[in-house]
């Protein structure tokens, strides 16, 4: 191109001369004579421009032909423009946002790490269970000294925790780090110094901030090194800031600070033991792949590193058989942690993946309606097209200029759906956030915009090309006599309105699918009344000695219970059906286990009033009461399968469990209840009262920060109780403050939010393609009325009735509706499959389901169709047959 | 411009400029000097056109173009015929024979 212009410029400067020295020849005086050259030549600039222009692709000047006159062709029909972009808008949009999501969880580097791609998450996985176990401290410390592929080996703990900063309190979030993290992430402080392998060997009361808290509280200044703040019953020195934008291995988590792992016990009230229990699985563990390292070797040293750990450890386990079985199972593996630990990845991948199918359904869908639309147009202009094939416009160019209008068509609907999926983007995050925080990044990158770039070319090509290649085959003659011919491509009109039935029905069986799985998941039977329960926990600035610990929890549920409209108030050590298990082995008295049986039983420690609170019927025996304390005999109650399983049909009262060295005896039998979650079956339950728990490891006395504590009230909002709670509890003991303060229900659809999500996208995505379904019915309806007026007159002249003219048309939606419900049904029998473990309580080719779908697309149809039927119906015959 | 000076028939500058390149290669001017040589100063070529059209008909391969060294010793770029444009030129040559006779008979009979 550079070559070329040189070259024009030396031709015309060339010319330009010759005829000025010609000039000059004849006398003229050398600055006229360039004049007169420059007059005679009319405009040097024109010229160069006009040899530009000779050598511009052809196709580009085509192109911008084309772009005119699609324009023009746009603006004259406002009503189909604003439809087609709106259907684009849709499919484009809702893409997106779902990519925009998946980019953001999966494909979003970690910010201002150095080279995140090399960063590796070191898991655990439990086949069926978790493919991203945390670690205990002894395996993390495993990994770091045996690990050779790579580097930089680091282990995390997350805590939340109320600080003091110049007295004023704070809810924080913060990650408890050793030594390797900074260094593993690569970046560089703002200011001070970051944590370091020093920090590990001795602990010290020392915190790193991030850069934003460093902006709210210290207005960014330097001197906020070196200040303090009080964490718990520990003053933590502030000795450095994190660089601006770095967001820890979790972007979707908002923290301030971070402070040495080795001060985890100073800050937890701990005892360091946990730090010495090979099972106790709590640490998150990062690394860095050493440089050349590959993933696959990484793996493969992973396997091996495993194996010897499980062959060391297998002969730790004191459990019974099951338990063992189940750790040999468990494997170790290397995640990629370019977007930093894979926990949020691991929970909404499936999820994701089925809405990006059903969003890409819906892009189809919205492509054959378009499609269709473009369609009826070109058999509008049929005639102008065969003047322009009869002028000499080849067939390609026609197609062309068919693409081209669908690119525009396409410019705007990306424009449109690009505006729409931010907004989506918005609500979606909300969804998945659950009631906490998610401050997951999800603006758009280039990424997001390639992928709506590339959406949009695809919806240009699917949209364009059927009825731009039927212009193409527009025969010139009878298409310019005047004559009402077959008129477009009936054939192609109909098999897209099937195709769009098709997907219409797809979405609409996975739209019922996942709706019906919600509702039978919130009908099955828990033996637990959810509704009008009160529920809270407390936090502290620190722990209490024993006694202070049992005045508090008591006066809590006291408080409680003195609230105007509580029935029942309790505590209870794990919420019922909210995602927690307690699961501990047991020894029933008389009953011996079989080789390989389940010896474990679930737990939970409570309050008295619980099965008040809970509305579980107490079927023997009697209630925990206040005289079940820390110094009475062991006592427990066991629900109706536990009775049954253990004891058969000898009376349960009298008898005895060992659980955990502990011997209870059974004072009261329990009407079965779900425990764990709404999906799971009930457990053999065992209760033991709150005065008796021990922590995990069977030393500390728990605190009244390990209890939810419960109400059930008479009626009305059960969270009108929070604001009373929120004063009553410092009034309690000062340093404690109430928080998570919900209802049993609200805390019970935190575990079904995939269900929910699913239930609702899918839902308004089937509800979407209904209405689209629709639109195509009636667009090929209505146009096939308006070409069959003439046959329709000859009808009603011969003497049918409306009614057989309704039929009539009618019959054709029954047509297509017929291999659209068939082909879709097909289509969603398959893809069914892949939504399998988002199911519950129907099978993925639930006959129901597909009947609901059916139905659904049957009667809107149906209903579409009526209206062309109708003005069918209302033809009168001599206009009809006048009409030319 | 003096009213002896006729400009050329649209479309007809192709034809010329085939014509000229047939009788031997030349730069932009020379054609343009040939041009209104040959016509015996009639034929005004509109120097702004001239360059446009060589360039049209380089690109559809009935010219090519070289570099060379002109009468005055400068770098010019010469046009010369290719073997399409040989044929093109015949085409354009029939085809003008034939304007020309019916505009002639036209002229001769409506008088």
């Amino acid at each position: 191109m550079k070559r070329r212009e040189r070259q024009i410029q030396s031709e015309i400067a060339y010319h330009l001369d010759r005829v000025t020295q010609n000039y000059i020849a004849q006398g003229v005086d050398p600055a006229e004579a360039r004049r007169r050259a420059l007059l005679e030549f009319g405009g040097a600039t024109q010229v160069t421009e006009d040899l530009r222009d000779v050598h511009r692709s052809r196709w580009l000047a085509d192109l911008r032909q084309d772009l005119a006159y699609a324009a023009r062709n746009l603006r004259r029909s406002p009503g189909f423009l604003a439809s087609a972009v709106l259907t684009l808008a849709l499919g484009i949009g809702a893409n997106t946002a779902i990519f925009s999501l998946i980019d953001a969880l999966m494909l979003r580097p970690l910010p201002v790490v150095h080279d995140p791609g090399a960063l590796v998450q070191l898991v655990r996985v439990i086949p069926g269970h978790c493919a991203d176990c945390r670690l205990s401290y002894p395996l993390y410390e495993y990994f770091r000294d045996r690990l050779t592929s790579v580097a930089n080996v680091f282990a995390v703990l997350d805590i939340a925790h109320s600080i003091t900063v110049d007295g004023v309190d704070e809810e924080v979030n913060g990650d408890e780090v050793s030594g390797a993290f900074y260094a593993a992430m690569g970046v560089a402080p703002a200011a001070g110094r970051l944590l370091g392998p020093q920090d590990d060997a001795v602990p010290t009361p020392v915190a790193v901030i991030s850069y934003d808290f460093w902006r709210r509280r210290f207005g960014c200044d330097p001197s906020a090194i070196g200040k303090t703040f009080s964490y718990a019953t520990t003053v933590l020195t502030i000795v450095g800031v994190e660089p601006e934008g770095f967001t820890g291995i979790e972007p979707w988590r908002t923290r301030q600070f971070t402070t040495p792992l080795s001060m985890s016990d100073q800050l937890g009230g701990g005892d360091g033991s946990w730090k010495k229990q090979w099972d106790m699985n709590n640490v998150e563990s990062m690394a860095r792949l050493k440089p050349g390292v590959s993933m696959t070797q990484a793996k493969a040293e992973m396997e091996a590193v495993f194996g010897a750990w499980r062959t060391d450890k297998v002969r730790l386990i004191t459990e019974g058989p099951l338990y063992r079985a189940r750790f040999l199972q468990e494997r170790g593996a290397v995640l990629p942690g370019l977007s930093g630990l894979n926990g949020l990845r691991v929970e909404f991948l499936r999820p994701l993946t089925i809405l990006m199918g059903i969003v890409g359904l819906v892009l189809l869908l919205a492509c054959a309606n378009l499609s269709g639309l473009l369609l009826a147009r070109a058999a509008a202009r049929q005639r102008e097209i065969s003047i322009r094939r009869a002028l000499g416009a080849g067939s390609g160019r026609l197609t062309r200029q068919f693409l081209t209008e669908s690119l525009l068509l396409a410019a705007g609907g990306a424009a449109v759906g690009f505006g729409a999926a931010q907004w989506f983007v918005r609500v979606l995050l909300t969804m998945m956030a659950n009631g906490d925080a998610l401050a997951l990044q999800a603006a758009p990158d280039w990424r997001i915009f390639g992928f709506t770039a590339a959406v949009s070319v695809l919806v240009c090509v699917l949209a364009g090309l059927a009825p731009g290649l039927s212009a193409a085959r527009v025969t010139i003659n009878p298409a310019l006599k005047r004559v009402r011919a077959a008129g477009g491509h009936p054939r192609m009109g109909r098999v897209l309105v099937v195709v769009q039935l098709a997907i219409s029905m797809t979405l609409l069986v996975g739209a019922s699918l996942f709706i019906r799985t919600l509702q039978k998941l919130y009908h099955v039977d828990t033996g637990i009344r959810t509704g009008d329960v009160f529920l809270f926990s407390v936090s502290s600035k620190h722990h209490f000695a024993g006694a202070r610990t049992t005045e508090i929890e008591l006066a809590l549920v006291d408080r409680l219970h003195s609230l105007p409209g509580v029935v029942f108030a309790t505590a209870a050590n794990v919420v019922p059906l909210s995602g927690g298990l307690w699961s501990r082995q047991v020894q029933p008295e008389g009953y011996t286990f079989h080789a390989g049986e389940d010896d474990s039983a679930a737990f939970n420690a409570v309050a008295p009033e619980f099965f008040g609170v809970t509305g579980t019927p107490l079927l023997l025996g009697r209630d925990f009461n206040r005289h079940d304390n820390a110094d009475s005999p062991p006592v427990a109650i066991v629900n109706q399968r536990f009775a049954r399983e253990f004891f058969g049909g000898r009376p349960p009262l009298g008898r005895h469990i060992v659980s955990a060295k502990t011997t209870y005896e059974i004072v009261g039998v329990v009407k079965d209840a779900k425990y764990e979650g709404l999906r799971q079956g009930v457990p053999r339950t065992v209760y033991v009262p709150w005065t008796h728990q021990d922590d995990a490891a069977g030393k500390n006395r728990s605190q009244p920060m390990g209890f939810s504590y419960m109400a059930r009230v008479a009626g009305g909002d059960p969270l009108r109780l929070a604001p009373l709670m929120a004063r009553a509890v410092p009034e309690i003991e000062p340093a404690m403050r109430m928080y998570y303060a919900h209802t049993l229900e609200f805390s019970i659809d935190r575990t079904t939010l995939n269900e929910r999500m699913m239930a609702t996208l899918g839902g308004f995505f089937g509800l979407l393609a209904l209405i689209v379904a629709c639109l195509g019915i009636f667009g090929i309806l209505a146009f096939q009325v308006s070409r069959r007026i003439n046959e329709i007159g000859v009808r009603v002249a011969l003497g049918a009735t409306r009614g057989n003219i309704v039929t009539l048309v009618l019959r054709e939606v029954v047509l297509l509706l017929l291999p659209g419900c068939a082909v879709g049904a097909v289509a969603a029998a398959w893809l069914a499959r892949f939504a399998g473990s988002l199911l519950y309580g129907v099978t993925p080719t639930d006959p129901m389901a597909f009947a609901l779908a059916i139905g659904a697309l049957a009667m809107a149809t149906l209903a579409a169709g009526f209206l062309p039927a109708m003005r069918a119906a209302r033809v009168d015959p001599m206009t009809a047959l006048r009409c030319d | 411009m003096a009213s002896d000076k006729s400009d050329l028939l649209q479309g007809t500058l192709d034809m010329l400029v085939l014509k000229i390149l047939a009788l031997a290669p030349a730069h932009g001017y020379g054609i343009a000097q040939r041009i209104q040589q040959i016509s015996g100063e009639v034929l005004q070529v509109q120097q702004g056109s001239l360059y446009p059209a060589l360039h049209r008909l380089e690109k559809r391969g009935w010219l090519k173009a070289d570099w060379h060294e002109s009468e005055t010793g400068r770098e010019a770029k010469f046009y010369s015929l290719t073997r399409l444009g040989r044929k093109q030129l015949d085409a354009e040559t029939a085809n003008w024979d034939r304007l020309a006779a019916a505009v002639e008979l036209i002229m001769r009979t409506a008088e």
